[in-house]
């Protein structure tokens, strides 16, 4: 692993060597990631955009150990998890990553504060109080701790779900489109969080969006088209994403 | 629209396995039930016509329980010679049949008994009125000529032109097979084969040279109604003459109304089945018009009108419904095959040839199987026509979390007056609709048990961790949806505690009653013999044998009633038997003196029924005169000294009077019963030598003393396990309903798996949570349905108590119970099998994606 011809300048959180997923076989195969080559450092937040079908969920669900690649190798900090089993896969996620999701995937029957500390109880590990209400605070939910999810607004649930993917610490937190269902304003908000909490508390945070404006809050926006990266840019605005991006459609 | 419905159920053919499934099972129980009862109603029916076809009148015991075959009741009566010449010498009377019986069986050349089970008859000469048809050889007709039943020759490699030795009542006797013979269709007309033994040789044989009939039957010209009148002034005491056509009814009605009764009381647990199934194809619609919701809203969106919808559900239960009765009338005549072979292999059969497909039953089951799914259906037809368009956008399946408050009011109200009702009244009405009233609340308070349930067991599987959390959780989240489950599971489970606690209960009950009338350990019956000095020393020879009590029997009416009348050495009597007086006293017999039966007791609400031997309510008591009249017709009066009181034993031996008056009466007969006494617990020790004595003598009869009270055990024990085997059905009809339930939970809750799986839950954890979830709902409806069994039966035991004033104690079978409770858990973990597997069987992926 250390022979790695790719291997990243500065410590990486995540990457991804030679990365390749095909569907389908001959004639009809679709390369969904077709070779692609990549690193997130820690303590930043880095944004993947693309067009639709460019692979870019598909990037993310791999490194995620949410899916396997065809060829090539991911890894979470030193461990390559294209060699671990489901099971190691699931206890690796839950120890060490953390996720965010465009439908914010609360369970119903669990009020806020306990859906936020669910993965620290399945570890059957102790959260840390200060931490718990240092990451509460910052997302404004301390009130509304003992409702249920279905007492919510979708803002509201999806604050509960950023704080969910906070709260144990992740080495790295995956995000899919985590303001794809919220109006502009709340997105804002949500996005500020993430941004507070990479400046604040060093968490490192990788993003699918095909938002320039929720791509203008990350350290660093990697573009992909036909399964390869193809483009990347420090210290976005939403101006230069937005023209970056009418590159492909044009 | 119907087209859509048909390619519904194609597309959908998956869901509706359960649905099909329940119907089959139900239907196919209900279909085997009537093939098999209608099987037996029809023989037994049919052999009433064979056996009697040409009788124009019939001269029967007043008390006609049983015509033939009764040659075993020693307190039968008997129709002289001389009784029956004059029969025959009636005007328009062309020809009479005499019925004797006794048992017979054959005696091997190794010295071994065989066929031990058959009934010797008299060879009737009147070719109408003989229900045998010679099949080969020819009848007996000289002394020592037999014919066999075509059957046990069969069995038994017997043939014409055979020497046998014969065992009877009258010893050894040598005969040789003349012919065989057949009954109708089948063999026998007697279940163990048929011995037909000419007139002379049968009264020797069969009933110690004397010539009499049990019952006689005569064919005449002319009207039934005349020949009736004439005969009735011949019959003796004890007869009475009925017109054939009464007669055949009567004997059709006696001999079909067990099969009548079977096939009630069969069909009853065959529709509960069905009921059951209901439950389940109600919940499997509920499933399917939840996972439908978006295609529904999609039509309602699209222009279908509720009707409409409501309609398509509706005809897609009628498709199922037909499609599986049809599917359970053909299982369940595969069924009665299968049973046939299964009882034929095993050496068994069932009687009457051939299964007939009744139309009936085939309609019936069809009908019924149809109607009870459309009608399960209806709710779940309902509810998808009330489908707002609006759903086809919405992402999850809305929860019906609410219950509304009127509800728990009224289950509240219907347990409290329902059990109240059942503790006070004192009207059988009353009670019947208290228990239904309480029956109906804990079903529709179901939802309430079942949240109330969830709350209790949460601190236990909280503990299991989050996945115990997270079921008690599911489970209340449809809290009706969990409660229909539980109630098919809930309704099995209640009626197989009522039946086990309640007949547990009454068999106690009615075997101490029993117990406590008997005292001698075995009774001894001659039928046709004698219980002679010789064979009383080879009793009292057996080990462990204390007493051996002969004492002789005559059958007699006393006052116009059937009974018997004994006598025999009094303090053996009362020594080894439970005989004693309850007023006045035996040591007062002497001549002209009789000690009778005491009626008065038996009043007193014994539970036993004392159906022989008792003076019938006339104020009989001591010191009043009774008539006995015997087989011949003498009549003598008596004093009554003494009172006996009623018991088992002392229905045997009627009523009682001293030795020199019985010898003036009967002549010096020898004893033909004995009561035997022995050590207490050597029962069963003393019980094979006691057998063995006994089938060296065809005439002798060995019945355990308390065999009534083993045997009363025994048909209650049968009886309680058989209906528990068919509640069992019903409990495994409410497993499929379970595994549906969790199925459509998983499937609901798709994307919430797949989260728990993302951020950190083990494969393992979610099957275990699915289990649990299951055992949880399993374990509410085994409870529930555990408990209020329970509360119904000790409810019925004490209403039992206070109507009868009997003192049933109420026994509670607890090992059984905890297995019923086991099974129930077991239950759980079993339904969550296939969907647990399931439940992690997605890619996380796929879990969570959008739709």
């Amino acid at each position: 692993m250390s022979s790695t011809p790719a291997a990243p300048p500065t410590a990486s959180a995540a990457r991804a060597v030679d990365a390749r997923k095909t569907y389908g076989e001959g004639e009809a195969a679709v390369h969904a990631l077709a070779g692609v080559t990549v690193s997130f450092p820690e303590r930043e937040f880095t944004a993947i955009m693309g067009p639709s079908g460019s692979g870019k969920s598909t990037l993310m669900q791999c490194v995620a150990g949410l899916d396997r690649l065809t060829s090539g190798s991911a890894y979470i900090g030193d461990t390559d998890i294209s060699q671990l089993n489901k099971t190691q896969l699931t206890l690796l996620r839950r120890d060490r990553l953390g996720f965010i999701f465009q439908q914010y995937n609360l369970i119903p029957s669990l009020t806020a504060r306990e859906n936020i500390l669910l993965p620290m109880t399945l570890a059957g590990s102790k959260p840390d109080a200060d931490w718990f209400d240092t990451i509460v605070r910052t997302v404004g939910m301390g009130d509304r701790l003992g409702n249920l999810p279905s007492e919510l607004s979708g803002g509201q649930q999806q604050r509960v779900a950023v704080a969910r993917a906070l709260v144990p610490r992740p080495d790295i937190v995956f995000a899919d489109e985590p303001t794809g269902a919220l109006d502009s304003r709340t997105g804002i908000e949500i996005l500020s969080f993430m941004r507070r909490a990479v400046d604040e508390t060093g968490q490192t945070i990788v993003m699918v969006t095909h938002d320039p404006h929720a791509a203008s809050y990350a350290n660093t926006v990697l573009f992909l088209e036909d399964g390869q990266i193809v483009d990347s840019m420090e210290a976005p605005t939403a101006d230069r994403v937005l023209d970056r991006m009418k590159r492909f459609e044009g | 629209m119907f087209s859509l419905v048909l390619s519904s159920v194609r597309h959908n053919a998956g869901r509706y396995l359960a649905t099909l499934v329940a119907i089959i099972t139900g239907v196919g129980f209900y279909t085997a039930v009537g093939f098999i009862s209608d099987r037996v109603i029809e023989s037994l029916e049919g052999n009433v016509d064979a056996q009697y076809g040409n009788v124009d009148v019939a001269v029967i015991p007043t008390d006609p329980t049983s015509v033939e075959g009764a040659a075993s009741d020693p307190t039968e009566l008997r129709i002289s010679q001389g009784v029956a010449d004059q029969l025959l010498a009636l005007p328009g009377v062309e020809g009479g049949a005499g019925i004797l019986t006794g048992s017979v069986a054959f005696l091997g050349d190794d010295g071994k008994a065989f066929a031990t089970g058959a009934t010797g008859r008299l060879w009737i000469e009147d070719r109408e009125l003989n229900p045998l048809q010679v099949d080969s050889g020819e009848a007996p007709t000289r002394a020592g000529e037999i014919a066999v039943d075509r059957g046990l020759a069969e069995d038994e490699d017997l043939s014409v032109g055979d020497d046998v030795t014969l065992l009877t009542l009258a010893g050894q006797e040598s005969a040789t097979i003349v012919g065989l013979t057949a009954f109708g269709d089948s063999d026998a007309l007697d279940d163990g084969g048929t011995v037909s033994i000419t007139e002379a040789d049968a009264f020797d044989w069969l009933n110690s040279g004397q010539r009499e009939y049990e019952t006689y039957y005569l064919r005449g010209s002319g009207d039934q109604k005349t020949l009736v009148a004439e005969a009735a002034d011949v019959v003796p005491a004890g007869f009475q003459a009925q017109s054939g056509d009464d007669f055949r009814d009567d004997q059709r009605e006696t001999a079909g109304s067990f099969g009548n009764t079977l096939k009630k009381g069969l069909q009853a647990f065959a529709i509960l089945a069905l009921l059951v199934g209901g439950f389940v194809i109600y919940n499997t619609f509920s499933v399917i018009v939840a996972q439908r919701l978006r295609e529904l809203a999609v039509l309602a969106a699209i222009g279908a009108t509720p009707r409409q919808l409501k309609r398509s559900l509706r005809m897609e239960g009628l498709a199922i419904g037909v499609i599986g009765s049809v599917l359970g009338v053909v299982a369940g005549f595969v069924l009665t095959l299968l049973l046939d072979l299964v009882l034929r292999v095993t050496g068994n059969s069932l009687p009457g040839s051939g299964t007939t497909i009744g139309a009936a039953n085939v309609i019936g089951g069809v009908l019924l199987g149809t109607v009870i799914t459309v009608l399960s259906v209806m709710i779940p037809a309902r509810r998808a026509a009330r489908t707002e368009p609006i759903e086809a956008m919405r992402d999850a399946a809305v929860e019906s979390n609410r219950l509304g408050r009127a509800r728990g009011i009224v289950c509240a109200l219907l347990v409290v007056v329902g059990l109240g009702a059942t503790l006070v009244a004192t009207g059988v009405a009353t009670i019947g609709l208290g228990l239904l009233a309480f029956m109906v609340g804990v079903f529709v308070g179901a939802p309430y048990i079942a949240k109330g349930g969830a709350r209790l067991s949460r601190p236990v599987l909280e503990r299991l961790g989050m996945e115990g959390r997270l079921a008690v959780d599911n489970s209340v989240r449809n809290p009706k949806r969990t409660a229909t489950t539980a109630n098919a599971l809930l309704i099995g489970v209640f009626l197989v505690t009522l039946v086990a606690v309640a007949g547990n209960s009454m068999k106690d009950f009615a075997v101490g009653e029993i117990n406590k009338l008997q005292s001698a350990d075995y009774l001894v019956v001659s039928t046709g013999g004698t219980i002679d000095p010789e064979f009383v020393s080879k009793l009292e020879g057996v080990p462990d044998v204390i007493k051996v009590a002969p004492f002789r029997r005559e059958p007699v009416t006393v006052d116009g009633e059937a009974t018997v009348v004994s006598s025999g050495d009094l303090d053996a009597l009362t020594q080894v038997a439970n005989v004693r007086a309850s007023a006045g006293s035996l040591d007062d017999l002497g001549p002209e003196k009789i000690a009778v039966l005491d009626t008065n007791a038996e009043a007193q609400g014994s539970a036993v029924e004392l159906s022989t031997g008792t003076v019938d309510d006339q104020n009989v008591d001591v010191g009043s005169t009774v008539t006995v009249e015997d087989n011949q017709g003498h009549r003598s009066e008596f004093t009554v000294v003494a009172l006996i009181e009623p018991s088992l034993d002392s229905v045997q031996v009627g009523a009682l009077l001293d030795p020199e008056t019985f010898d003036s009466l009967f002549g010096q007969v020898a004893p033909t019963v004995a009561f035997v006494d022995v050590e207490s617990g050597a029962q069963s020790e003393t019980k094979d030598s006691i057998n063995a004595l006994a089938d060296l003598r065809p005439d002798i009869n060995v019945q355990e003393g308390n065999a009534v009270g083993k045997l009363i055990g025994t048909v209650f024990d049968f009886l309680i396990k058989a209906v528990t085997g068919l509640l069992l059905m019903s409990v495994v009809i409410a497993l499929i309903g379970i595994i549906n339930t969790m199925s459509l939970s998983i499937l609901e809750r798709r994307r919430e798996l797949g989260l728990l799986r993302i951020i950190g839950m083990t494969d393992t954890r979610v099957r275990r949570m699915v289990t649990l979830e299951s055992v949880l709902i399993a374990f509410l409806g085994t409870l529930s349905g555990l408990l209020s069994g329970l509360v119904v039966a000790l409810a019925l035991v004490l209403s039992i108590n206070r109507l009868s004033e009997a003192t049933i104690t109420p026994s509670i079978p607890y090992l059984e119970l905890l297995g019923v409770l086991v099974l129930g858990v077991v239950l759980g973990v079993l339904a969550a099998l296939v969907p647990a597997r399931r439940s992690t069987r997605l890619p996380v992926l796929d879990a969570i994606a959008a739709n």
